[in-house]
């Protein structure tokens, strides 16, 4: 793990310096969670605090957990979907990965420090956001009235579970991606971002099963587990041969 | 001589296709050593497998005595691979301490500075790498690759794209490493000239077999086929022409105006002729023992393979 540590800085740091990216990473981020805020607390946080009743505390804490959630996943997510293919396919097409790989760093040590190198940024962003909006909205609406409200489960599953079904899937896109076609590893990427959407609004709003349970944390702990598997079948593929012949220009 | 890289009978197939066909050749320490070949030839695939990055189908590789698959013989190497791999976002400075971290090469600040100057980037060390041309960024791999002083060097067509000038720059990079700091270096080339100016050893290898290898004066002497050629004042008399024809043991060939060409026998030197015709009262103005060009050998060799 101590050999990785130069390749993650100098990843992180290259992709934070390129500025087209960075300015897609943070503006989408910002806009994404800007936008969530404001729906929920003008059309649903706002008007439930004013109407009060019997159903407001658990209200308040799905609209609250739904906005945790989605800060997490999209945070992440977009860290993940702007910087996966223009770095890799940069880097396996200049040489940047052969030259690493020609080196006494192990293929699976490179494949570690290219995914968290694309992960930490993205998971910095999300938990600072989510972070921020739960204080925000508390402290502006439910504060005065009910007093600092956070769901365990809702909490769990933004900032911890979401963190790990995003490595779990960074790992899976770089495997695949440094193996093969960068491409490739983005479909799986690109694919799960609008279908955990989808799962956490349908399970929320459509089905008994509410975001804030523990069954959803449990959800989210499988999806991580089978993005995990997946990357424990793939791993034989991670051989620095496979790496360097899909680098072929 | 201990060898810095030495291959045995390496074959390696890619999908259905052999791209080495059982190569053989040994690098001495100390040795700038030559890799020539078309394009596809497996210069590229045989470079991979010395630096452990493709395995070898079957036969041996090593490096100073450990194989190329242990981590032990990819510290003592350093590379210039066909795409230089520097970041272009990074400075020259940030690109090398990232390989020196790397490589944990300790207190690596002053060290840039050292290597960045042995380039001639030193003034240029803030500069970020996108902002280079091809010469200055080959210099820079270069620099990278010395990071941790290793023993031997592997590059991968380092001229290549290079303007005159930068060739020039680093073939004089070149020298000065194997000669002032005692490296072995392996590069392969498509420029014959290049290749003829510095490398003392070569090897050329086509469809994956390697069709000509050794020490590379021997190897043009032999191909040069053994001609000397005597340059004299003056045209010389038919009669000494008949004389000289008949000893058997000179090999005299032809004789144009003032030039006379000879093939002698093993062990007759150029000076044994000369001291003959001296003898003899003709005024020798010039005489060589004619050797290929390293052009000519490899033209000849390609043609020798080249399917009918």
């Amino acid at each position: 793990m101590r050999d990785i540590g130069p390749v993650i800085n100098a990843s992180i740091r290259n992709n934070l310096r390129s500025r087209n990216l960075v300015i897609i990473f943070v503006g989408l981020g910002v806009m994404i969670v800007t936008a969530l805020a404001l729906i929920y607390c003008l059309f649903e946080i706002g008007p439930a605090v004013e109407e009060g009743g019997l159903n407001m505390r658990s209200d308040l804490e799905l609209y609250l957990g739904l906005i945790m959630y989605l800060c997490c996943l999209f945070g992440v997510g977009v860290s993940i979907n702007v910087f996966t293919v223009p770095s890799m396919t940069k880097e396996k097409s200049r040489g940047n990965i052969e030259s690493l790989l020609a080196t006494p760093l192990k293929a699976k040590g490179i494949w570690l420090a290219k995914s968290l190198a694309v992960f930490l940024p993205g998971l910095v962003m999300g938990e600072a956001f989510a972070a921020i909006a739960l204080v925000a909205i508390n402290y502006i609406y439910i504060v005065p009235e009910i007093g600092f409200l956070i769901t365990p489960p809702i909490a769990l599953s933004s900032f911890l579970m979401v963190p790990i079904m995003y490595l779990c899937l960074s790992l899976l896109a770089h495997l695949i991606g440094l193996t093969g076609a960068p491409q490739s590893g983005n479909v799986v990427v690109q694919v799960f971002l609008p279908a955990m959407v989808v799962l956490a609004i349908n399970l929320s709003v459509q089905t008994g099963l509410g975001i804030t349970s523990w069954s959803f944390t449990l959800i989210n702990l499988g999806i991580a587990a089978v993005a995990g598997i997946v990357v424990a079948l793939l791993f034989p593929r991670l051989t620095k041969e496979r790496m360097v012949l899909s680098c072929r220009r | 001589m201990n060898s810095a890289i030495s291959l045995e009978n390496v074959r390696k197939t890619l999908g259905s296709r052999e791209v080495l066909k059982g190569i053989s050749f040994t690098v001495d320490q100390g040795d700038i050593f030559g890799y020539l070949g078309p394009n596809g030839a497996g210069k590229t695939t045989s470079i991979r497998v010395i630096l452990g990055l493709l395995e070898a189908s079957s036969g041996t590789a090593s490096i100073l005595g450990e194989d190329v698959s242990q981590d032990e013989a990819r510290k003592k190497v350093g590379f210039v691979l066909e795409a230089d791999g520097l970041y272009d976002n990074m400075t020259a400075e940030e690109n090398l301490e990232y390989y020196f971290r790397i490589y944990g090469v300790p207190e690596p600040r002053g060290r840039i500075e050292r290597v960045l100057d042995s380039v001639g980037l030193g003034d240029r060390a803030k500069d970020k790498a996108g902002t280079y041309s091809k010469g200055m960024r080959q210099r820079l791999a270069l620099a990278r690759a010395m990071a941790h002083s290793p023993e031997v060097l592997i590059l991968d067509e380092p001229t290549a794209g290079v303007d005159p000038g930068g060739q020039i720059e680093i073939r004089q990079l070149l020298l000065n490493i194997a000669h002032e700091e005692g490296k072995t270096i392996f590069f392969s080339s498509h420029n014959l000239d290049e290749v003829e100016r510095i490398c003392n050893r070569i090897a050329l290898i086509d469809r994956g077999e390697i069709k000509l290898y050794g020490e590379l004066e021997k190897l043009q002497r032999e191909m040069g086929k053994g001609e000397v050629i005597i340059d004299t004042s003056e045209a010389i008399a038919e009669s000494l022409f008949a004389e000289l024809k008949s000893m058997p043991h000179l090999g005299l060939r032809e004789k144009k105006e003032r030039t006379l060409v000879f093939i002698p026998q093993e062990g007759v030197e150029v000076s044994d002729i000369v001291s003959l015709l001296s003898g003899r009262g003709v005024k020798i103005e010039g005489a060589k023992r004619k050797e290929a060009s390293l052009e000519e050998m490899y033209t000849a060799i390609l043609k020798e393979v080249e399917p009918s």
